[in-house]
């Protein structure tokens, strides 16, 4: 039977830890506001340039055929005027007439912030109906089985938390992966999913299940779902400037575009969340700052006709400004708009808690549930891009201590991996070299057998079963099946995607690296709140946490920490500093490219004109 | 010199009719939802209605011997449903049925082949379920009457609150304390 509700002091807890975090939403949310505009203004006077390049160009073109009116050229003259004269107020301190200064501004950063927030607009429009989280629904995603206890529990309890919260009840779907994670999908209550992984049954008892889901119904009541369609959009908007720059250079950019004009005017078919999101993790991949079709076309290494070579002389400005758009983009999100936005989904994730603890009335259960699930794996496959949708971060949180494997797990793999390959021979002591050869070995085999090498498959699966019967819990979790194996190798796409979350988890582990996913590459701060400041707002609304096992701060930590930060503080200063002067500088570079570009193109029409 | 008064004078008074309507209908949103929370009470107890009969099937056939439990339940059930709209008849029904059904819980740990079957253990964690559906329909039924108090007796609501009549809803818990607890006589 249910525990006796708490008494009016708890309960007060919850309600004024609610009001706190909305208020912070509140509070976070027109920083991000502010944020996003300021970061406007850098990307305006790039953008701006270019697109009167452009109409400039186009009116230089269209003149060669007909005529423009002269009242064009008399207002390109007037514009071109003003813009000189609120350079000259700017830079040489001339005087101007307010209403003038006004005027020229608008009309210089204004086609800039317009095209940005019609794409934006754009976004919101094309995608809303996908919603968040779609990858999720093509990873073999099936409903819980009325024959298995467990399941049938889970159901239960989503119902029971629907109950009360007074929310209409989400489907449920199960995952069967390694890992074990939840996730609220969807694109608002009505259309909610939640996604559970079928080892968190495992994993938890009932309390902290129903706790979990609590906590999943309660954002998903909240209207985190919009809130992170809303996140994903700006990065999407931010991709999606650097896509059109880039496609009239190469196939990769132009591909992006196909898809989502396909995507636009596709019917409504089950597969259209999971494109959309396809699609967006393609936009957001454009962000970084790594060789794109741009950057491939204009490449002085590869060996090009003449042609190829003329037009990358011609083309050069605009080179130029998908650099500087590039790295603006970059730095503002990545410093600026990137961790407000991050920020603000952790108050989303402080307000679900309380939320959590208000629905279940029990503080402890949540806390429970959350120290269970850092203790283990908790990657699903196919949930890599959208790892801010879920419960627990699918990567380690560096907060709290991992487990890693004992000397004899680490033996026990590699005596088993001896003993896979035909003649090998068991040895009595392992370094932790040979640990972290095996590891390597073990990656390049299932890349074989995925690839479909009958010898490397054979292994695998030897191993496997050698492995599964000596080291049950995480490391064998960890370890590639050889069912996903056979069945990938015949297409299926939710064992591939098994597959290649474990390797990367494998890769992970043998390099120490944890690897930022999805968003989290484009923030400085995680979009996941630390287990312990967590932790520490459950204590206050009544949970009991064990500290023992996680580190608290002690006096020498933070004085060491404070003294480190006041030595970083000045450098990360002067650092950020110098990204804007670089910014500033390829600003200005861009401009100054683009007018004598616009001035060599005009000369050659002039030219053509006359003779 | 009678105009000048009269616009702004009728621009106010249209924003109070607005303002004082929308408060009016966040007030009848939230009574509703008082409404609501209450019928979904009465839709998880009827849901254990319906499991009841399901139970006494699966258990019929292990104890043969313990006829007076399962007929306990049974009869306990039959006045849940009689009992109707009558608040009071009602609820002590509703307590004396979940006191048979974990009577015959009780008594089916002494046939652990019963506990074993799959079925009971289904049916056992359905009923859990239900018994938790209740108690959280109650929860949020309570949570529901919070939040329409606390508007009902806040500024500036209150000011019409009464006029309109809206009154202060009654938490759950009280009503059950205030009714008293019967003595459930098994044996009969």
């Amino acid at each position: 039977m249910p525990s006796a509700s708490l008494g009016p002091h708890d309960r007060e807890s919850f309600f004024a830890a609610q009001r706190r975090n909305r208020r912070a939403t509140w509070r976070l949310t027109a920083l991000c506001v502010l944020t996003a505009l300021a970061m406007g203004i850098p990307l305006t006077l790039v953008l701006t340039p270019l697109f009167y390049a452009g109409t400039l160009v186009a009116a230089d073109v269209v003149t060669y055929f007909r005529p423009l009116p002269p009242e064009f050229w008399a207002a390109m003259k007037d514009l071109s005027q003003l813009a000189v004269r609120v350079g000259d107020y700017f830079f040489h301190n001339k005087p101007l007439d307010p209403q003038l200064l006004a005027g020229g501004l608008t009309v210089l950063l204004l086609p800039g912030m317009a095209m940005a927030l019609a794409l934006w607009m754009a976004m919101l429009a094309l995608f809303r109906r996908a919603g968040v989280g779609g990858a999720l629904t093509t990873v073999n995603a099936r409903e819980p089985s009325p024959h298995d206890l467990r399941e049938m529990r889970l159901a239960n309890a989503v119902q029971e938390m629907a109950i009360a919260s007074g929310l209409p009840a989400p489907q449920v779907m199960l995952v069967d992966s390694p890992g074990a994670n939840a996730a609220a999908i969807g694109t608002s209550p009505e259309d909610a999913r939640i996604v559970v992984s079928r080892r968190l049954l495992d994993d938890l008892d009932r309390e902290q299940m129903q706790a979990l889901l609590a906590h999943l119904i309660g954002s998903v009541g909240n209207g985190d779902l919009g809130i992170a369609f809303a996140v994903t959009s700006v990065f999407e908007t931010c991709g999606l400037l650097g896509t059109l720059i880039n496609a009239p250079f190469g196939p990769q950019a132009r591909g992006t575009l196909w898809r989502i004009v396909r995507y636009a005017f596709a019917r409504r078919a089950n597969g259209s969340a999971a494109e959309a999101e396809a699609i967006a993790a393609l936009l957001t991949g454009d962000l970084d700052l790594q060789s794109d079709d741009i950057g491939r076309f204009f490449d002085t290494d590869a060996r090009r006709g003449p042609i190829h070579k003329f037009l990358t002389f011609v083309l050069l400005p605009v080179f130029f400004t998908n650099a500087a758009i590039k790295f603006t983009l970059w730095f503002f999100l990545t410093a600026f708009l990137g961790p407000c936005m991050a920020l603000l989904w952790r108050s989303r994730r402080y307000l679900a808690d309380a939320s959590a603890v208000q629905f279940t009335r029990s503080p402890d259960a949540l806390a429970g549930a959350l120290r269970n699930l850092t203790q283990d794996t908790t990657a699903i496959p196919g949930g890599i891009w959208a790892s801010h949708l879920f419960v627990v971060s699918p990567g380690r949180d560096s907060s709290v201590p991992q487990d890693k494997p004992t000397a004899e797990q680490m033996r026990l793999v590699v005596g088993a991996w001896a003993e896979s390959s035909s003649g090998g021979s068991v040895k009595s002591a392992y370094t932790t070299g040979d640990y972290v050869r095996c590891c390597a070995e073990l990656i390049a085999t299932q890349r074989a057998a995925v690839a479909g090498d009958p010898a490397a498959l054979a292994r695998m699966t030897a191993f496997h079963r050698t492995i599964s019967t000596l080291v049950p819990g995480p490391i064998a979790q960890r370890l590639p099946d050889p069912t996903d194996l056979t069945a990938a190798l015949r297409g299926d796409a939710a064992a591939i995607a098994r597959l290649q979350s474990q390797q990367r988890e494998l890769g992970r582990h043998h390099q120490g690296v944890q690897k930022r996913t999805g968003f989290q590459a484009e923030s400085m701060v995680s979009f996941h709140p630390p287990l312990k400041r967590r932790l520490r707002r459950l204590e206050r609304m009544g949970a009991h946490v064990d500290w023992g096992a996680i580190r608290k701060w002690s006096s020498t930590k933070v004085i060491g920490t404070a003294i480190g930060f006041l030595i970083l503080a000045p450098l990360v200063l002067a650092a950020g500093a110098l990204m804007l002067l670089v910014v500033a500088v390829m600003i200005m570079l861009n401009l100054l490219f683009l007018a004598l570009w616009l001035f060599a193109i005009h000369a050659v029409f002039g030219l053509l004109g006359h003779g | 010199m009678g105009v000048s008064y009269g616009v702004p004078a009728v621009a106010i008074a249209a924003l109070l009719v607005v303002a004082i309507g929308v408060l009016y209908n966040g007030l009848v949103a939230r009574r509703n939802r008082v409404h609501t929370a209450w019928a979904d009470i009465d839709v998880q107890l009827r849901r254990r209605h319906d499991l009841v009969p399901n139970l006494v099937e699966s258990a019929r056939g292990y104890m043969a011997h313990e006829r007076q439990t399962l007929e306990a339940v049974t009869q306990a059930r039959a006045q849940a449903i009689s009992a109707g709209a009558n608040v009071p008849a009602r609820a002590s029904a509703e307590m004396l049925l979940a006191g048979a059904i974990g009577n015959l819980f009780v008594v089916a740990e002494r046939y652990p082949v019963l506990r074993a079957t799959e079925n009971m253990l289904l049916l056992q964690e359905q009923l859990t379920s239900t018994e938790n559906r209740i108690t959280f329909a109650r929860q949020h039924y309570n949570d529901t009457v919070l939040e329409y108090n606390t508007a009902v007796a806040s500024f500036p609501r209150n000011l019409f609150a009464k006029a309109f009549g809206f009154s202060s809803a009654a938490m759950f818990a009280a009503e059950e304390h205030d009714r008293g607890v019967p003595q459930a006589d098994l044996k009969s």
